[in-house]
């Protein structure tokens, strides 16, 4: 083809320019693309997070001003020739026309700019100060957990689905299971919708365990009262377990709860929501890592948070009580443990991790060698409805107690 | 657009009200193409929903997931009765090839997002909380062909929509808002904000960002 004028094949037009050239200005509007023919164009634009310049050759073969001109904004760019220089200059039209006929133009087009839209994503949200950091793993366990305390179980059904089937074998993965079979069996409507979410009132099963009376069953343990102690600190003597919880309660820890409030208050800033549920699930996080010492610290700020304003975060400072029980343990501070977990039962003795502080509790006792008392607690799980993997797991024990 | 019947045949799929068709962080490999109904983008942002945008028929979302596996940045759920295409990415040169109608809209929507993007990503690159307000009007009033700069502009948006664009607290805004206000430089009402001379607004901006780039 010759320099300037038509094409007369395809009714496009060509132009030529002398070195030096502008093509077209930053910020002039216009709907052409340009294909360089020969020659060579420089485009030079502002990088908008530091006002340097860049400059981007464009070679024959190559197109220029396609994004302005389809997104129909300013040109981002100035285009300058450096050599002598012919371009096609396509209408929309035109190019169109082109591309539909060169798919893989289109293709690789779009891999340039869906890379560069990425790019863009990445500065914003470095400016927005948003970490580019985080485990997506959690982060889906997350959504369906915010759509399940706000009770929108169909959508929490698809975030812990996927999460199951992305990631089954990871740290949250009982939690989703249980989640799921609570919202298949319509159990979870109950228990979220709640006014008070500390109640589980319906399930028969549960509310059986839920009743446990800690005075019950340690008095069917002879063990119990025999006088041996694993904490030297807890005035040893005769006292049954319920006495030994009873005295870890008279210690400081539950001086809280009096100050603490079930209201309904509109609370002070719109930051302390996101804080407490940040904070438990950097704690839940912190603690499959094993950082025992991080969760530990995380839980107990949870603890001394007052003024829960909504159903989710008193759900949340009522688990922070087992969880920071199941941290101590980690930890091996038994007594702490024991501390916490006494602490959930006498004050959310309807929490679903009822159960479990039980079988916590059945561990320590293993641990430290009291295998009488531990068989007590693992008998009572064992005996709880409904049979989860929590009562495997007492059963599990009560086997290794009977080889120990 | 017209999209082949058959298409529909082997790509179609049908969503109930509600029905999530993505999560937030869930792995994507497909994108979708919209034949009827209507789609909520939503992301959860400090424990809340908040909603990004409401995509309708002929529209197109999950098109990140055309160049290789990466986390969703948002949910997609149906509003209404939604009927969408939905192409995995190892299907798409192979899609391409046979609609290259459809290659071309992709283009068009990601040059309109890139340059969204971009814009934003100048906003909040300003160093001036006051300016990056302005900035925000300034947007918005490119974005509508129909706006004439010369006259008064009204934009329907609220306080929390200038917050969350300009990456700044709602208080902060408010102050912001009612300083310009006091000045008679804008209107402020619950839905929507008037702005005198966006020119003004445009050229103080402007000046802004030039100096911080000397």
């Amino acid at each position: 083809m010759s320099n300037g004028g038509t094409s007369p094949a395809s009714g496009i037009i060509t132009r030529s320019y002398k070195p030096g050239s502008i093509v077209y200005f930053e910020n002039d509007k216009s709907e052409y693309i340009y294909v360089v023919k020969a020659g060579l164009v420089i485009l030079t634009s502002t990088k908008p997070e530091t006002g340097e310049e860049v400059k981007e050759e464009v070679k024959p073969g190559e197109f220029f001003g396609v994004k302005s001109s389809l997104g129909k904004y300013p040109r981002e760019e100035t285009a300058q020739t450096v050599k002598e220089t012919v371009c096609l200059v396509l209408t929309l039209a035109d190019f169109e026309r082109l591309i539909l006929k060169n798919v893989n133009v289109v293709v690789k087009m779009l891999r340039i700019f869906s890379n560069q839209l990425r790019r863009i994503g990445r500065t914003v949200r470095e400016v927005l100060g948003e970490s580019n950091t985080v485990n997506p793993e959690m982060e889906l366990f997350k959504i369906g957990e915010y759509y399940y305390r706000v009770g929108r179980f169909q959508q929490a059904l698809y975030a812990y689905k996927r999460y199951m089937e992305y990631y089954p074998d990871t740290k949250y993965s009982d939690v989703a299971m249980k989640r799921i079979r609570e919202i298949d069996s319509g159990r979870a409507e109950e228990n979220v919708g709640s006014d008070m979410s500390m109640d589980i009132p319906e399930d028969p099963a549960p509310r059986e365990s839920a009743d446990v009376d800690m005075t019950d069953f340690s008095l069917d343990d002879p063990g119990a009262s025999s006088g041996e102690d694993m904490f030297q600190d807890s005035n040893g003597g005769a006292e049954s377990i319920a006495t030994e919880m009873d005295e870890f309660l008279s210690e400081p820890v539950d001086s809280d709860l009096e100050s603490f409030s079930f209201d309904d208050e509109p609370a002070g800033e719109t930051a302390s929501g996101a804080d407490i549920t940040e904070k438990f699930y950097d704690a839940m996080s912190s603690f499959s890592q094993n950082n025992f010492e991080t969760a530990k610290d995380l839980y107990e700020s949870i603890l001394e948070q007052k003024n829960l304003k909504n159903d989710s975060e008193k759900k949340i400072y009522e688990k922070a009580h087992f969880e920071i029980g199941r941290t101590y343990y980690k930890m091996k501070k038994f007594k702490d443990a024991i501390n916490a977990f006494s602490l959930l039962l006498k004050t959310f003795p309807k929490s679903e991790n009822v159960k479990n502080a039980l079988l916590h509790i059945g561990m320590i006792f293993y641990d430290t060698g009291k295998n009488e008392k531990a068989g007590t607690y693992f008998q009572k799980v064992a005996s709880m409805e409904p049979k989860d993997e929590v009562s495997r797991n007492a059963m599990k024990y009560l086997k290794a107690l009977e080889n120990k | 657009m017209l999209i082949d019947e058959k298409l529909f045949d082997k790509f179609g799929v049908e969503f109930s009200p509600g029905e999530i068709i993505f999560c937030e962080f869930e792995p994507g490999n497909e994108f979708y193409f919209i034949q009827s109904g209507k789609v909520e983008i939503v992301k959860i942002i400090n424990n809340r929903e908040k909603t990004l945008d409401i995509l309708e028929t002929g529209d197109v979302f999950g098109e990140m997931a055309i160049l290789e596996e990466e986390p969703r940045s948002a949910s997609a759920i149906a509003l209404d009765h939604v009927k969408v295409l939905r192409f995995h990415r190892t299907n798409f040169d192979t899609l391409l090839h046979g609609n290259p109608q459809l290659a071309y809209k992709l283009l068009v929507i990601f040059s309109k997002r890139i340059y969204d993007a971009k814009r934003r990503l100048m906003i909040l690159l300003l160093d001036d909380p006051q300016a990056k307000v302005m900035d925000v009007m300034n947007m918005l009033a490119e974005q509508d062909p129909h706006i004439d700069m010369q006259e008064a502009v009204t934009l329907h948006i609220t306080i929390q929509d200038v917050a969350n664009w300009a990456g700044m607290q709602i208080a902060e805004v408010q102050k912001i808002l009612t300083h310009l206000n006091k000045l008679g430089k804008i209107e402020l009402f619950n839905d929507r904000i008037i702005v005198r001379n966006i020119k003004d607004f445009q050229r103080l901006v402007n000046t802004r960002r030039k100096n911080m780039y000397s």
